[in-house]
């Protein structure tokens, strides 16, 4: 399943970060690694809040669809 | 006297200005890295024998630099290489935080490990064993609260011994088929880890190695390394911090769960702004009639005495009075403004609301291809330009930043505002429909700019919205005030520089060749009469009116005064008898009036500070009603509420975005206020014509 695609509320596992943009090596850096629980706190507009260990980070959906999750 | 250069590197929002903030205390220093945009903060400390410099890097996760910001910390760190490195680690995320460590080690310079926010990882059940990751990589670990400023001056003896004894951190060990091959490739003996692994990784001479790892680990060279430095960032924070499940609520949570909220956060969102406008124009005016008045009552006759008693000549007393004390004392009166809107604007930032809002209105700004990040500063050009284009700060790709700066100046702020009260007044019946027109105009202009620009120069796609939202923190009223006091002897230091020249300049235009009585013997009255026919088709070939802009490119409302000058319109200045004593006790009393003032608007629901002051330039009124159309005195004010003509904004884009776009911009707004005023006046004159 696509990050993009769950419900806000969930938790979920990191399960691969695909694409090639320069972009990706950020978001590993700030914590958004494979193997790591990350939960869906809103989406708003073209974007997703996420709560990953005590941060909270949004992304945009087109990054979130590269994304991997279970 | 030794000199210690220190960075303060760490991630986004650990606290790293707070911390410079607390050390540095008011020896702190605003200004840009050469050749970008990107704001530069540094400080020093005196301390023993030794001035600490301290150098404060934009927040980057990783040493992979992607944004212009993170390339000045990357290009800092390792070609200026400073003598020591504050690494600032937020100890509530302090996994994340310990990658950048991993990479800060490898650079292998003297290290200083800060542990912000101890107290609120406390609160999530975090606890760090400080001496075992001391251990660990050899570098001394110290706790701070960057808030309160708790543990930050015990940072400082560290510094001196660490800088003294030269000590390193323990070099890294990756694991051992890499260190083998890292080992080869090392020439001199003297290499640091950072420069090896980019050694290995780019040069061709090493193809080898890179296919030999490649066998073993399955990977690229560079997938290797990373994964490494996770892995031991993963490692060290496994080994020292110990985790109790907490039950407490987040209080960020709590909070966000409102202000975020898919309905109500907009509407609470537009409230905070309503109120910081509130505050900034209503808590401020009162101190800025005050110097005002200080200027005109206090500083200038007390200065023209002094003249007067050391007898210099009847040039130099004009220089000063209407130069120095008329044009740059002037712009001395918007301080107070540009101080409390900074207030307001750390605050948001400080508390951590700002990210916020770029977050909830996203969804609306991208749709006009923009980052939700740029309705901030766009918001507050309304209130004064200039702030807000320091303000796009907050923007990480010059893209973007250079979009909102061309877009800020089309947002009417109160200078102009003055000018379309008087003006509305003597044409139009319901002058509040003309001046609400009038804002919208300029909404629309900056919106026609931005789509323009993005067509053509700016035409990258929308960056990626990636940000972090940081707690919600109270930053303590010191912090705040020390953030104002930054900014403002940045603004004392223009204002003393290239405002006192700029009005000099423009009083010369006003009054050579020597000898001339009247403006239209002087040059400027040469250029207006010059230019004159430029504004014809816009129904003001009256050289009168385009001689009055000359002086108006210090500020817009200075157009007023200047055609009462120019326009001969008497002014009554009678000559008191000034008492210099009696004069400062006046002042003294209405200055304590001018802080009663400002704390009653403070709690007054209503805005006052747009209330139209009827002026003494009635005498002007009437000359003005004769001697123009309506259908020209609208194309007048379209054409002051587009071009910008004020010096403070094109000096503040000269700073932020270069010289060319500064000039370049002001001939574009100069163009765009000349077409929209042949319109207005073709358009109107076509209604009015009957």
């Amino acid at each position: 399943m696509k990050l993009e695609e769950i419900k806000p509320g969930q938790e979920v596992m990191i399960l691969n970060l695909s694409g090639k943009e320069d972009i990706l090596e950020k978001i590993k850096a700030m914590g958004l690694r494979k193997g790591r629980k990350i939960a869906l706190i809103q989406k708003v507009g073209r974007n997703l809040l996420l709560k990953v260990d005590n941060s909270r980070i949004v992304i945009s959906r087109e990054i979130a669809k590269n994304i991997e999750v279970q | 006297m030794k000199t210690i250069r220190v960075a303060l590197a760490g991630n986004p929002n650990v606290g790293k200005t707070s911390l410079l903030n607390h050390l540095a205390g008011t020896n702190l220093k605003v200004g840009n890295w050469p050749g970008v945009t990107v704001e530069k903060k540094e400080g020093k400390v005196k301390f023993w024998d030794y001035e600490i410099h301290l150098i404060d890097l934009p927040g980057i996760y990783t040493l992979e630099p992607l944004s212009e910001d993170e390339w000045v910390a990357y290009n800092y760190l390792t070609t200026e290489k400073p003598d020591l490195i504050l690494n600032v680690i937020e100890t509530p995320n302090m996994e994340r935080d310990l990658l950048l460590t991993v990479e800060l080690l490898e650079l292998e310079i003297p290290m200083i490990l800060v542990l912000n926010m101890v107290d609120e990882a406390q609160k999530l059940g975090i606890e760090v064993r400080e001496e075992r990751l001391s251990d660990l990589l050899g570098v001394r670990v110290l706790k701070t609260n960057a808030r309160t400023g708790e543990g930050v001056k015990a940072l400082l003896p560290h510094i001196v011994e660490v800088f003294n004894s030269k000590e390193k951190p323990k070099a890294l060990r990756y694991s051992k088929e890499l260190e083998e091959v890292l080992q080869k490739a090392m020439e001199t003996g003297q290499e640091t880890k950072a420069k090896l692994i980019r050694k290995l990784s780019t040069e061709d001479r090493f193809k080898e190695y890179r296919e030999s790892l490649k066998r073993i680990y399955a990977k690229d060279v560079y997938e290797i390394v990373k994964d490494e430095r996770y892995a031991t960032a993963h490692g060290i924070y496994k080994e020292v911090v110990i985790r109790r499940s907490l039950t407490a609520r987040d209080i960020t949570d709590s909070i966000d769960k409102l202000l975020l909220h898919p309905w109500f956060g907009i509407p609470i969102f537009l409230l905070v702004m309503f109120l910081v406008f509130k505050i900034s124009f209503d808590f401020s005016s009162p101190f800025m009639d005050w110097i005002d008045g200080f200027i005109k009552d206090f500083l200038s006759p007390l200065t023209l005495q002094a003249l007067d008693a050391i007898g210099v000549g009847e040039i130099i007393k004009r220089v000063v009075a209407e130069a120095i004390i008329g044009g740059v004392g002037f712009v001395f009166t918007f301080l107070p403004l540009i101080a409390v809107i900074y207030f307001m604007l750390s605050l948001l930032e400080f508390s951590g609301y700002l990210p916020r809002i770029a977050f909830l209105m996203d969804r609306f700004m991208h749709r006009l291809g923009l980052h939700g990040k740029s309705l901030v500063p766009l918001l507050l050009g309304f209130g004064c330009n200039v702030p807000a284009i320091v303000a796009t700060k907050t923007l990480e790709t010059k893209r973007d930043k250079l979009l909102v700066i061309a877009m800020i100046p089309f947002m009417s702020c109160p200078a102009r505002l003055v000018v379309f009260s008087f003006f509305a007044v003597i044409f139009f019946k319901n002058p509040a429909t003309v001046i609400f027109s009038l804002y919208l105009l300029g909404i629309l202009t900056a919106l026609l700019t931005a789509f323009v620009l993005r067509k053509t120069l700016f035409r990258g796609s929308l960056y990626h919205f990636v940000m972090e939202l940081p707690p919600y923190r109270l930053p303590t009223l010191r912090l705040l005030l020390r953030v104002v006091w930054v900014y403002v002897k940045d603004f004392l230091y223009r204002a003393g520089t290239l405002i006192f020249a700029a009005s000099v300049v423009i009083w010369l235009l006003l009054n050579l060749p020597p000898g001339v009585k009247n403006p239209s013997e002087s040059i400027a009255g040469y250029i207006g009469k010059t230019i004159s026919p430029i504004f014809a088709p816009l129904g003001l070939d009256d050289w009168r009116m385009s001689t009055s802009l000359i002086p108006a490119f210090l500020a817009r409302e200075i157009v007023l005064s200047s055609m009462a000058t120019i326009y001969a319109v008497e002014s009554q200045e009678d000559k008191k008898e000034f008492n210099a004593l009696k004069a400062l006790k006046e002042q003294g009393i209405s200055l304590l009036l001018a802080f009663k003032e400002a704390f009653i608007n403070l709690f007054n629901p209503v805005p006052t500070a747009f209330e139209v002051e009827e002026g003494s330039v009635d005498g002007l009124k009437g000359i003005i009603a004769k001697s123009l159309s309506p259908a020209s005195g609208l194309a007048f004010m379209v054409f002051l509420l587009l071009y910008t003509s004020c010096l403070g904004t094109v000096a503040v884009m000269w700073r932020e975005a270069g010289k060319r776009f500064a000039l370049l911009f002001l001939a574009y707004s100069f163009a765009v206020g000349w077409f929209f005023g042949l319109l207005a006046y073709r358009i109107g004159s076509l209604i009015w014509s009957t």
